[in-house]
This record gives structure tokens, C-alpha cells and sequence, in this order.
């Protein structure tokens, strides 16, 4: 009876040194909540007709959120005549003077019509928070 | 996540029975683990820009979206659209129609074409004038189908250090297409090209809110007719075996295979032959190269105003590592394969080298299957790592003209023609 005993001992230690060798091989089952809505699954579009036109319906916009601060709705505004502003956002930091290139290529070549002084207004946003010393977002 | 009131959860988690399955469902409450392996690395995301330095990604940074006929692509910008293809699209030599990039100039893009109303013109200074429905089109010319790889001339613009403006592309600004549609040149030969005549100018449906005759109005891309180019021109309606996707130039395209994609005008409406050069803001000012060897330059010259400027053209060979990818880690010792693809502008890829040592030394890769001259071509490379800690790999393609990839970079302040060698940093681990 004594020595049956001892032997289940030995197969329980067996078993468990098994497992705790099969615990050290991998590590597993490590879960993170998370938001859902990051990508959200297109549905599927309406119904086609059998006509001529081909349509794939509206274009996504994603209106991105801009820093506080003075010239921000002038900026929204003016650029958003031609280009969603997200051209903004798109660009690495650039120095005030890349800046005031890219005003002056939407006024003069584009035919962007901002009247001078918000042209200024626009410039000192724009270098406000996004050059290499001011972007934070 | 599923609400279940504390108190019970407490009992069911004291009682032992289902303690595992509710912890799993229970999050904050979940048995904590003194060591836990860090899979929330894989759904971290990348900044929301980079600079002043280089783009560190291989791809643009940006969010992923959905858009109609489209899998989900890499936003840079909205309105007009400007999608990047992602990096595993390009396992394949063919890039699927869903997955091709997206890049228009105006915001006044296409999202409806009604083919009752739309008609291919062909213009000005021709004994012809000539108008087609699509069906007219494909009914009285030959149809030819051939692989070309479409690549956006800003294509890498990320990379460039200083840093320029415009489109921040990573490297997935290209697509690989098996392009079908009629001949330029007989469409042109049908209107007659009159003496006199130097270019001829692409149109399509886009159009912006600029006053007419500025580059915010239309956008309008010319190549001359001496251009020998022009004789594999193409004027496609089927991509990879379907009709276009919207974004990518419903119903028709043109395809101008060797050059950079500012030439394949989308949504084509109007070809117009002209008298004179071009002179429109997207022949004249945009999409020039400084006339130098490989198109760079430096920022001072620029400033100085000496440098005499091309419109660019053909697209100078490049190959790129696909996999792995830099956040994949592979054992010393075991065999591995890395695998990727190469093109070149100036005709078939001939050899691709891949270096496991940063560039010290090269051997050849096997090469996949040639599928014509402008084709992405893959290729494969075994490799079994021989010791643990980090490798710099690196792949450089030669076309059959000799030219090869260069180890620098270039500079312009269009941010096109990048083509430098591609490195790849990946991790070797021990294997016991």
C-alpha cells in the first residue's frame, strides 16, 4: 500500500515537471482589450441599374482635427476651396520659408484668392505648428 | 466588452469552475501574468507624420480606409484622393486591381461616368476629327494586352533628406498591371496627324476649381510625336483582366509603358495634337527633373536658380525586399527565403543581387517569370542566417540596358527618381 502510494507520488511529479517543462517551451493566451471601429467594414452598396451609369457614390472625407490657435478657421477654409486640408497634415515639418512657398504657390499659380493679410495669418499658423520646432500632431 | 456585475463574476472566479473562460472575458480582472509576451506590439500604429529626418517605414504613415472598389489602402489624402498601396500587395508580380494606389491632382475627381454620354476626342491639328464610344473604340481597332508597371513619379518622396514637399509616398506608390486596350498610334493614324504637328496632349474627366488656363483647372500631360514611345502607347479599358477601377481611370487610360504614371491620364475624355509645345502648368512647371545625371541636385543650387530643368520621363531601375517584413524575427540556422520584386523604366530586369552583410557581398537571386519588358519581375533569395543578433539585408537589381541600382540616394526638389539600393534590417535569433 505504502510503496503503490509513492509510486502515484512519482507519476504526479512526473506530470507536473511535464508541465511546468511544456509552461517554459512558450507562453500563450495573452490577450489586450481593444476598441473596435478603428476600420470600419464597408457595407454594400446600393443596388446598381442596368443603364449606362457607372457610379461608385460619394468619396470618404476624414476631417482631421487641427491645433487651437489664431488663423486655424482661415486655414480650414481657405485651403479647403481646392484640397481637403489633411495636405497640410500630409507634409513632414517644414521651415517657415517651405511655408511660405506653398502660400504663395496656391495664390499665385493656383489662383487661390486670399487677400494678403490673411495670407500672413495663414503663414504664422502654419509655422506655429508645423515646423520641425513647433509639430506636434 | 460584455458587462457582467463584479460581485457575480467574483463568485464564479472563487468557485474555480469556468474561472479561466469568465477571466478571458473579464479583462481587467483577468488572471495577470507576471511575464507576458508583448502581441499589443502588433496594433500599435504608426505616427501621424514624420520628418525632419527620413520616413523610417517602408510605407507612407497614415491611416488605413476603405474607398469604394478598393481593399483597404493607406490614406495620404482625401480630396482629391491619394491612396498607398500596402507593402504585402507586392508579393505578387501582378498588383490586384483592389489594392492599386490611387493618386489624382483635382478635387473634382469622377465617381459617376455615364457611357451615353462619353466619348474618346481626338483633336486639333488633324485631317480627322474623331469621336468614340467605347464600343466604336474597341470595335475598330486591334486590341493588344501587355504588363507594365505604373509608378508615380513621387513615388519614395519620404525618403528624400532634406525633406520636400508634396505627396509623403513610401515605397508603395507603384502597382504591376496586365494593361489591355487599342493602339495610340492607330488611333492617331485614323485622325491623321497633320505636318506641322509636335505633341500630343491627354485629358480626362478630372477638373478642378481653378480659373481656366491655370494648373488648379485642368490637368493636361503632352508628349511629342517624335517620341518613339508613343508607337507602344496604349489606350486601356481592362486592367488585370476587368475594366478600370474608378479611382484608377474608368473607362479608359492611358498607359505609356517604361514612364512614370503623370503621363497615364486617367478617365481619358480628349487627345488633342498640337502645334506647338505644351506649355500648361503640368508640362511646364510640375513634373520636371533637373537635366543631370540620375535628376539630383542640391538645395543650393536650387536657391541660386541654376539649374535647368526636363520633364520627366522614364523610370530608372529599382528592386525592393518584401519579406520579411522588419518587425519578423527568424532563427540562425534554418533556411529562410526572401522574396521581393524589381523593375526598370528602360527595359527587362536582368540580374538581381541580394547582400546579407549591409552591401559587403553580393549573390544572385533566382529570377521569376519575365513577363515582358515593363513588368514587375520577383525574385527569391535562400538564405540561412549563420549567427543570431541583427543582419542589414540589402537587394539591387541591373536592367538589361546595365544600368544598376546606385548605394545614394538623389535630391530634387520634386522628390522624384528615387531608386537608391533598398536595406532591410532583420532580427536572427538563436535557434536553441
Amino acid at each position: 500500500m505504502k510503496r503503490f502510494s509513492g509510486q502515484s507520488w512519482a507519476t504526479a511529479a512526473l506530470i507536473f515537471s511535464a508541465a511546468t517543462l511544456l509552461l517554459a517551451q512558450s507562453e500563450r493566451g495573452d490577450y489586450t482589450q481593444r476598441n473596435l471601429g478603428a476600420l470600419a467594414q464597408p457595407a454594400a452598396r446600393r443596388a446598381q441599374t442596368d443603364d449606362a451609369k457607372y457610379s461608385i457614390g460619394s468619396y470618404p472625407l476624414y476631417w482631421p482635427e487641427f491645433p487651437e490657435g489664431e488663423g486655424k478657421s482661415l486655414v480650414t477654409s481657405y485651403c479647403n476651396a481646392c484640397h481637403s486640408p489633411r495636405y497640410i497634415l500630409m507634409q513632414p515639418p517644414l521651415s517657415r520659408e517651405q511655408w511660405a512657398a506653398e502660400v504663395t504657390k496656391m495664390v499665385k499659380t493656383y489662383g487661390s484668392e486670399i487677400p494678403e493679410a490673411d495670407q500672413t495669418v495663414i503663414l504664422n499658423y502654419l509655422t506655429a505648428h508645423y515646423t520641425p520646432e513647433t509639430r506636434k500632431m | 466588452m460584455p458587462t457582467i456585475p463584479r460581485r457575480r463574476l467574483l463568485k464564479a472566479l472563487s468557485s474555480g469552475a469556468g474561472a479561466f473562460a469568465l477571466a478571458r472575458l473579464a479583462g481587467p480582472l483577468r488572471l495577470a501574468r507576471a511575464a507576458s509576451q508583448t502581441a499589443k506590439g502588433a496594433v500599435e500604429h504608426v505616427p501621424a507624420f514624420t520628418g525632419p529626418g527620413a520616413n523610417p517605414y517602408w510605407s507612407a504613415v497614415g491611416s488605413v480606409v476603405t474607398y469604394p472598389q478598393k481593399y483597404p489602402l493607406i490614406l495620404l489624402t482625401d480630396r482629391p484622393v491619394q491612396l498607398e498601396t500596402p507593402r504585402h500587395f507586392f508579393l505578387s508580380p501582378f498588383t490586384p486591381n483592389g489594392a492599386f494606389y490611387v493618386r489624382w491632382h483635382l478635387e473634382g475627381i469622377p465617381s459617376t461616368v455615364d457611357l451615353a454620354e462619353w466619348r474618346l476626342e481626338v483633336s486639333g491639328n488633324v485631317r480627322t476629327p474623331l469621336k468614340f464610344s467605347l464600343p466604336e473604340l474597341l470595335s475598330r481597332f486591334h486590341h493588344t494586352s501587355f504588363a507594365a508597371v505604373n509608378q508615380c513619379s513621387g513615388n519614395s518622396r519620404s525618403y528624400f533628406q532634406p525633406r520636400v514637399p508634396g505627396g509623403q509616398w513610401g515605397n508603395g506608390a507603384m502597382g504591376n498591371a496586365q494593361w489591355t486596350g487599342v493602339r495610340l498610334a492607330e488611333v492617331l493614324q485614323a485622325a491623321g496627324v497633320k505636318p506641322g504637328s509636335v505633341q500630343v496632349q491627354f485629358q480626362g474627366l478630372d477638373q478642378g476649381p481653378g480659373a481656366e488656363g491655370l494648373g488648379s483647372h485642368s490637368f493636361l500631360k503632352s508628349l511629342d510625336l517624335s517620341n518613339p514611345v508613343l508607337d507602344e502607347c496604349l489606350l486601356a479599358w481592362e486592367m488585370n483582366g476587368e475594366p478600370l477601377p474608378l479611382l484608377n481611370g474608368f473607362p479608359l487610360r492611358v498607359v505609356v509603358p517604361g514612364y512614370f504614371a503623370t503621363y497615364w491620364v486617367k478617365s481619358l475624355a480628349s487627345i488633342r495634337v498640337l502645334e506647338k509645345p505644351d506649355e500648361n502648368f503640368w508640362m511646364k512647371a510640375a513634373y520636371r527633373i533637373p537635366d543631370t545625371p540620375r535628376g539630383t541636385t542640391s538645395p543650393e543650387a536650387v536657391k541660386a536658380g541654376s539649374v535647368k530643368t526636363v520633364p520627366i520621363g522614364r523610370m530608372p531601375v529599382r528592386s525592393f525586399i518584401i519579406t520579411p517584413e522588419p518587425d519578423e524575427k527568424v532563427p540562425a540556422g534554418l533556411p529562410n527565403t526572401l522574396r521581393g520584386i524589381a523593375f526598370s523604366g528602360y527595359g527587362r530586369v536582368s540580374k538581381v543581387e541580394v547582400s546579407s552583410d549591409d552591401g559587403r557581398s553580393w549573390a544572385a537571386a533566382r529570377l521569376g517569370e519575365d513577363l515582358g519588358a515593363y513588368s514587375f519581375r520577383t525574385w527569391e533569395f535562400a538564405w540561412t542566417p549563420g549567427r543570431r543578433g541583427m543582419h542589414t539585408l540589402a537587394v539591387r537589381a541591373t536592367d538589361e540596358k546595365g544600368n544598376v541600382q546606385p548605394e545614394d540616394g538623389v535630391w530634387n526638389p520634386g522628390g522624384y527618381l528615387w531608386n537608391r539600393i533598398e536595406r532591410q534590417k532583420i532580427t536572427v535569433g538563436a535557434a536553441q
